[in-house]
């Protein structure tokens, strides 16, 4: 089965046994798609050792280690939730605020966290970027793995509220069943958003050491324009096309319907963010294919 | 067939302006209104951004099994080369094509993780090479013999010294099976013992067919372990050839510069003489390049005299490379009047190695009624080439050393062999010459 999907598909043809010899060649002008395509097959283990060693190398050390990991955005959560749901009684659709801020939160955070992490991909690992040979562009896709650990203690969290709220006030919150599968997609898809806007960043970020903090500034307004402290139903209708037009609102807003069962299934915006995401990572992997070897050479 | 073809290769940096030059900076607005203003019409306007091309057209092919020494300066584009074979860095013209796995081993390191353990780290860096993580393992066993740090497998490698660090990355880099591998200065701080075994594992290593690029300031070692050397310069090749003859031009051109730069010459002259010229001069009197080391031949110190003195002492230093050889020296006191006097350095027959030297020659002068002497010294006075003739000696090797004087020996009984021995080996010798006594 997998030698008739290797034989059909071209860049899963093995290249090398690695044991035979084969040719190469260095050129200045780098091969086209499906020759990167093929070389990042081949060099996908490296991908995994990068993703590994981020994670590893971020808890490495600590005593407390992955503590932190829920320790860190618990606190300001717990705080935000109580100032927004408790203090300004902002509507939640039913669903307690502290869940239903936890669940935007979620979300929101694996765009938010892995934009900032392929923003300083390519710092992070300047020292091997710098001795040895993979495909350049490993280095920020390999960087989101860290917001992939967040998005995993969000859930723990998640889940230890929802549980919280079944003895509290005996009803079950979270949803079952097959609209539970969006999820994983829109997650999936804000990390490939995050990635195609990080391949730009994280080339401007070898030039401009600001970029870090321009990226953080503005990412504070992206967040209140997505629907992640309120829900969709306390906008006005009129205004609704501000969330739509950008494409984390309906990843959001989808997430939440699928995870909570709360608000609607925005089905032609997350079409059309769907569409934005892959124009923006297809250019932002044209445009570290054309960047990448002068930014390496400045590094 | 080739196993690394370099066509054309080039590579231009950009040098981008100076941090001053930040368009956001208030400071600097006033800075280049001030400039403008000063400097209206006098000046072209600084452009943003120059060129700098560290290397320029490389070309050279290499066969399987050739250790190629890269040797040249600082900033001759040796690492510039070695990184785009690597690939690290992206060529801006040319291409090179190759055969085979390649593994690099650039400025101490293959890209290690210092938090991650040893054996984290070498099968991090099999799977950048290409290796599995079973046969990395499998391999595991050579590469911690090879660096002997097996006690240190698995602790993180922040806590090895560089040495070991440098240990493991080259046992790891030679066990990876490479076709080809990159050398960049790696054994700069290993230890003597370690750097031989390295240098001996590379031998045996070409001889089973690997290439090697092996970048070193240490031209022992590449004239010892490279077949092949390649000079750059300036990011050009100079030369390409025979280790010891580019070696040899590439240290007499360093030599040279060196000594253009360091202005030493200056003190061949003083207020009551100077030295006008060096020279060789062959056994029948002939000014000549290069000595032959069968025949005598001498040195002739051209010395002008602006008034009465004595010549106190005379010197002569002999240098291979900047290796000093010897120092010649004459004390005796000589009374000289104003004028040219040649001073005769005799060097006699079969005395000189078959290498070029090159030479220093220093003069004492005292004046009347003054004690102190005022020297007269000539750095790189002269250097040449000694060669042996026809009829030279051929059980000299190449290079054997640094001198090759033939000296006369002498065999001299000191002892008789026991009573007992003599008669066994009165019969060896008897059975030696019986078959030869037939054959004739």
């Amino acid at each position: 089965m997998i030698a008739v999907v290797r034989r059909w598909l071209p860049w899963m043809r093995p290249q090398d046994a690695s044991d035979r010899p084969y040719k190469w060649v260095i050129e200045p002008v780098r091969e086209g798609f499906f020759a990167r395509v093929r070389e990042f097959w081949r060099y996908r283990r490296i991908l995994w050792f990068l993703c590994s060693r981020a994670i590893k190398s971020r808890y490495e050390g600590m005593t407390l280690g992955p503590f932190w990991l829920f320790a860190r955005p618990l606190l300001p959560i717990i705080i935000s939730a109580f100032v927004f749901g408790g203090l300004l009684g902002v509507p939640s659709d039913g669903v307690p605020y502290f869940l239903f801020f936890l669940t935007g939160q979620a979300a929101w955070h694996v765009f938010d966290r892995s934009l900032m992490m392929v923003t300083r991909g390519l710092t992070i690992n300047q020292n091997i970027l710098k001795k040895v040979y993979f495909p350049r562009i490993m280095a920020p896709i390999s960087a989101a793995s860290i917001a992939l650990t967040y998005f995993a203690a969000f859930m723990g969290m998640m889940i230890a509220a929802a549980f919280y709220y079944l003895f509290k006030d005996g009803i079950w919150y979270l949803r079952f069943g097959p609209e539970l599968l969006l999820a994983p997609l829109v997650t999936l898809l804000s990390l490939v958003l995050a990635i195609g806007v990080g391949l730009f960043t994280s080339i401007w970020q070898l030039r401009f050491r600001e970029m870090r903090y321009t990226i953080r500034y503005f990412t504070q307004f992206w967040l209140y324009l997505t629907p992640v402290i309120y829900p969709l139903s306390a906008v006005p209708p009129q205004h609704r096309w501000i969330m739509y037009a950008n494409p984390m609102g309906p990843y959001v807003e989808t997430f939440k319907w699928s995870v909570l069962g709360i608000g609607e299934l925005p089905f032609v915006p997350l079409v059309c963010a769907g569409v934005t995401t892959t124009v923006v990572l297809l250019a932002g992997i044209w445009y570290f294919s054309w960047a990448e070897a002068a930014a390496i050479d400045k590094m | 067939m080739d196993n690394l073809f370099v066509d054309g290769l080039g590579k231009s940096f950009r040098l981008g302006r100076p941090v001053e030059d930040n368009p956001f900076n208030p400071k600097q607005w006033l800075k280049n209104a001030r400039r403008t203003l000063a400097e209206r019409g006098k000046t072209e306007p600084v452009t943003g951004t120059r060129e700098f091309w560290a290397l320029r057209d490389v070309s050279f092919r290499v066969q399987p099994g050739t250790v190629l020494g890269v040797i040249g300066p600082n900033g001759a584009g040796k690492s510039t080369l070695l990184k785009i074979l690597a690939r690290v860095l992206a060529p801006t013209t040319g291409r090179v094509v190759g055969v085979g796995r390649l593994i690099s081993l650039l400025e101490l390191g293959a890209g290690f993780d210092t938090d991650l353990t040893a054996r984290e780290n070498i099968v991090m860096n099999a799977a950048m090479n290409g290796v599995k993580k079973a046969d990395a393992l499998r391999r595991l066993d050579a590469i911690m013999d090879f660096a002997e740090t097996r006690e240190f497998l698995d602790s993180p490698l922040k806590h090895y010294s560089s040495g070991m660090q440098l240990r493991l990355a080259f046992s790891c880099a030679i066990n990876m099976d490479p076709q080809i591998l990159l050398a960049d200065e790696v054994l700069a701080v290993g230890d003597i013992g370690f750097q031989e075994r390295c240098l001996r594992r590379v031998q045996e290593e070409a001889a089973r067919g690997l290439t090697v690029l092996f970048v070193s300031h240490d031209m022992e070692a590449i004239t010892r372990i490279c077949t092949r050397v390649l000079w750059l310069h300036g990011g050009r090749v100079m030369r390409e050839g025979d280790p010891e003859e580019v070696v040899d031009e590439y240290q007499n051109a360093t030599w040279e510069t060196a000594d253009l730069a360091s202005d030493e010459k200056g003190r061949h002259i003083n207020r009551f003489g100077r030295i006008l010229s060096v020279s060789l001069e062959s056994q029948d009197g002939r000014e000549v390049g290069a000595a032959r080391v069968d025949e005598k031949c001498s040195v002739r110190i051209r010395v002008e005299t602006f008034t009465n003195l004595t010549i106190t002492h005379c010197a002569m230093d002999l240098y291979v490379g900047n290796v000093w050889v010897l120092r010649a020296h004459a004390d005796k006191e000589r009374r000289v009047e104003p004028g040219i006097h040649d001073i005769y350095f005799r060097i006699p027959a079969n005395f000189l190695a078959q290498t070029t030297y090159s030479m220093n020659v220093s003069l004492g002068i005292q004046r009347k009624n003054d004690a102190r002497e005022y020297p007269l010294v000539m750095y790189k006075a002269l250097r040449f080439l000694a060669y042996a003739g026809e009829g030279g000696t051929p059980r000299t090797a190449k290079k054997a050393a640094l001198l090759a004087p033939r000296l006369s020996w002498d065999i001299v009984l000191h002892a008789v062999p026991r009573a007992e021995t003599a008669p066994t080996e009165d019969t060896d010798t008897d059975t030696d010459k019986v078959p030869t006594d037939t054959i004739q």
